[in-house]
């Protein structure tokens, strides 16, 4: 999981070194961009080549768009679990390895243990959540590609992948849509 | 006015900028609430607008990054002199010092949470205050500093005696001999990366958005942090995820930390205090003191920085009522502390009473009562004062008053109630029932003196510093949730009043 996402990391940072071209249209509205996914969904252009560029987090499946799987609840588990393995392991080894009775208590006492372990959880988890987060967004991503300014200012982006026999056809459909603008890396 | 106006891309507008909808109603005509209680800005120059905002600054604004660096240099020089004078060598010098450290530690820390809460309910009047929470972690980078000297004057936690014995003080910590200066430490550090993340998190699509727009540093910085973000779906729910995971283990950690550092810097050192419900209580008095900074410094930013047209007074009305039942949770948690002390009768509690509450300390407490309870209540429990923006605000005031006198009170009095040595702080093993004697007759109260009130000035100049500094390298409003908000909320007509009419996707 981790390697995959180094990969992704490593693709993402690179060029892309495939041929397909890439073509944006800037949409005023978000029923029209959801249109123009619909026809390119039509059109037999697979939905992995296409992604609507927002300024804002929109509903869930309200533009049509393919659901995006990630593993990102899994990062705090993993994190949690070796902090608390390291926890116990620092605690239970120095103890054993000192073992001053204090007030009667087993020198291996699950209370003061507790803290630590708890510490290390927590350390554990939160790092491994942030080392996630730049995986699985793909993060930091070196080119920016074809973007325009205007989707900060409420307009919507459809970023196609397409093969260069079908990027004329990609720009009809996002014309015909209502696209205001629609540029190619051309 | 941006209030009661929506502008969506192609979506069309209900109202012209003077406020009258397509249907001929008056907007003036605003039922039961006036018509600043909800704005929505505009999406397409909410970005813009900001920005220039945020560039021009304020005359407010530019005294609060003056006063705040005066004071901060102040505190630096108390600190300079407070050291070359007594050094480390005997903590009960140093009480004043890590009163005015727990209090920058207890509003910088608390205030971040109050994003992750709010965004976690889905409380829509949240949007304009979560940035301003967010940046309180800048603020919380200074607690790692303050913590060193901190941790240098907490006495160890072993002390060998003159026959060879190795005693351990009562500490919630295992068996070390010194002072559990890594693990504290560790989860300073820890707290402080884990809202920074959330911050950067937050903060990571407005930058993206403004990168454009700004220059110089910001620019550079925005161009470095923004790490090619575009708003594809699978970042914003990698985003929305990761708030949503560091968030929770934020809320986890920080009341973790809260219980060491009252535990270790307060109740430890007090002979004889054992006190379960000190920790809550000491969480509880930082989440009404953190929300109280949050919306202070949202007023401020609404009342004298310019940010009216994008900031109503729904906010300050809905939180009111969050900062209301922390008011009286305070309030519940202090007095069960009383009354279990009170109703157990035991020597060392009643020495506990009177050194903190009612003789050595006594002032200070009614002090800090009036602060966080007597005063705010009222306040806060007019309808007229929630309502109109202000009451929560002016509350805010007395209640971070009040916060500055509870950690004097708890954290100065702690550090000064005894010596490091076998007949001061309690040691084990020993007599369990003749340490109480050390508090009878408890002892008086320890007034600070020149260095010790500028590092207390410091503590408070040092929060308005940073907080300034914060909110002029970051967007001040979170413009991606203030976007998302104005696509689920509208204000409309029902009947003869206007309304606000919300959309909840989730």
């Amino acid at each position: 999981m981790a390697m995959q996402g180094i990969m992704g990391l490593l693709r993402n940072a690179m060029p892309a070194a495939s041929a397909k071209h890439t073509v944006l249209g800037v949409f005023s509205d978000a029923e029209s961009a959801a249109t123009a996914g619909d026809e390119l969904k039509s059109a037999g252009i697979p939905d992995t080549d296409y992604d609507f560029l927002t300024d804002s987090p929109y509903p869930e499946g309200s533009l049509g768009e393919r659901d995006e799987p990630h593993r990102l609840y899994l990062y705090p588990f993993i994190g949690a679990l070796l902090g608390l393995s390291s926890g116990i392991m620092i605690t239970a080894m120095t103890q054993v390895a000192y073992p001053l009775v204090t007030g009667g208590k087993p020198v291996l006492s699950l209370p003061p243990m507790a803290i630590v372990c708890y510490e290390g959880t927590m350390l554990g988890a939160i790092l491994f959540t942030v080392i996630g987060i730049v995986f699985e967004s793909r993060l930091p991503k070196f080119d920016l590609g074809l973007y325009d300014n205007r989707i900060t200012q409420g307009f919507l982006g459809l970023r196609v992948k397409a093969e260069p026999e079908q990027s004329r056809e990609v720009v009809q459909i996002m014309n015909a849509a209502g696209a205001v603008d629609v540029k190619t890396d051309q | 006015m941006a209030s009661e106006a929506q502008a969506h891309p192609g979506q069309g507008h209900d109202h012209d900028a003077h406020g009258v909808d397509s249907s001929g109603h008056d907007s003036h005509e605003h039922g039961h609430f006036g018509p600043e209680m909800w704005v929505i800005p505009e999406r397409s120059g909410l970005v813009s607008g900001v920005v220039e905002r945020q560039q021009a600054g304020s005359g407010l604004l530019r005294w609060v990054f003056i006063v705040g660096g005066l004071l901060t240099i102040l505190g630096i020089v108390g600190f300079v002199l407070k050291l070359v004078t007594v050094g480390f060598s005997d903590h009960r010098d140093w009480g004043f010092y890590v009163a005015a450290f727990a209090f920058v530690f207890t509003l910088s820390a608390s205030a971040p949470l109050a994003a992750c809460a709010f965004r976690f309910t889905k409380s829509h009047w949240r949007r304009p205050l979560t940035r301003i929470a967010e940046v309180f972690s800048l603020v919380s980078i200074v607690n790692i500093l303050l913590f060193i000297p901190a941790l240098i004057a907490l006495p160890e936690i072993g002390v060998m005696t003159e026959s060879g014995e190795e005693m351990v003080r009562r500490s919630i910590w295992f068996q070390e001999l010194s002072n559990p200066s890594g693990w504290l430490m560790a989860s300073m550090i820890g707290l402080v990366f884990c809202s920074l993340s959330i911050l950067w998190l937050s903060a990571m699509p407005d930058m993206a958005q403004s990168r454009s727009l700004v220059t110089g540093f910001r620019a550079s910085l925005y161009a470095r942090l923004a790490g090619g973000w575009y708003g594809t779906k699978r970042q914003w729910q990698i985003q929305k995820g990761g708030l949503a995971i560091l968030g929770g283990l934020y809320f986890m950690l920080v009341v973790f930390v809260q219980f060491l550092i009252v535990s270790d810097f307060a109740m430890a050192m007090i002979p004889g205090w054992k006190d379960s419900i000190l920790p809550p209580f000491y969480t509880v008095i930082s989440f009404q003191g953190g929300l109280a900074a949050i919306l202070l410094t949202a007023y401020a930013l609404r009342r004298w920085g310019g940010y009216r047209d994008y900031m109503g007074q729904a906010p300050f009305w809905a939180a009111s009522k969050v900062l209301l039942g922390l008011t009286l949770l305070h309030t519940y948690h202090l007095f069960a502390f009383f009354i279990t002390y009170w109703y157990g009768r035991l020597e060392v509690e009643q020495a506990i009473l009177n050194y903190l509450m009612f003789k050595s300390y006594i002032g200070i407490f009614w002090a800090q009562l009036f602060f966080t309870f007597f005063i705010p209540f009222p306040i806060l429990v007019s309808n007229h004062a929630r309502r109109e923006g202000w009451g929560a605000p002016l509350a805010a005031v007395f209640i971070l008053i009040g916060l500055l006198l509870f950690h004097i009170r708890i954290f100065a009095a702690a550090f000064a109630a005894a010596p490091a040595d076998l007949h001061g702080l309690y040691y084990l093993p020993s007599d369990a029932f003749a340490f109480p004697a050390l508090l009878l007759p408890p002892p008086g109260a320890t007034f600070p003196d020149l260095w010790d009130i500028f590092m207390i000035l410091g503590g408070v100049g040092i929060v308005l510093f940073l907080l300034r500094v914060g909110l002029m390298i970051l967007p001040p409003l979170c413009l991606w949730e203030m976007k998302e908000g104005s696509m689920y909320q509208r204000v409309d007509t029902l009947i003869r009043g206007r309304y606000l009419v919300l959309a909840k996707p989730e």
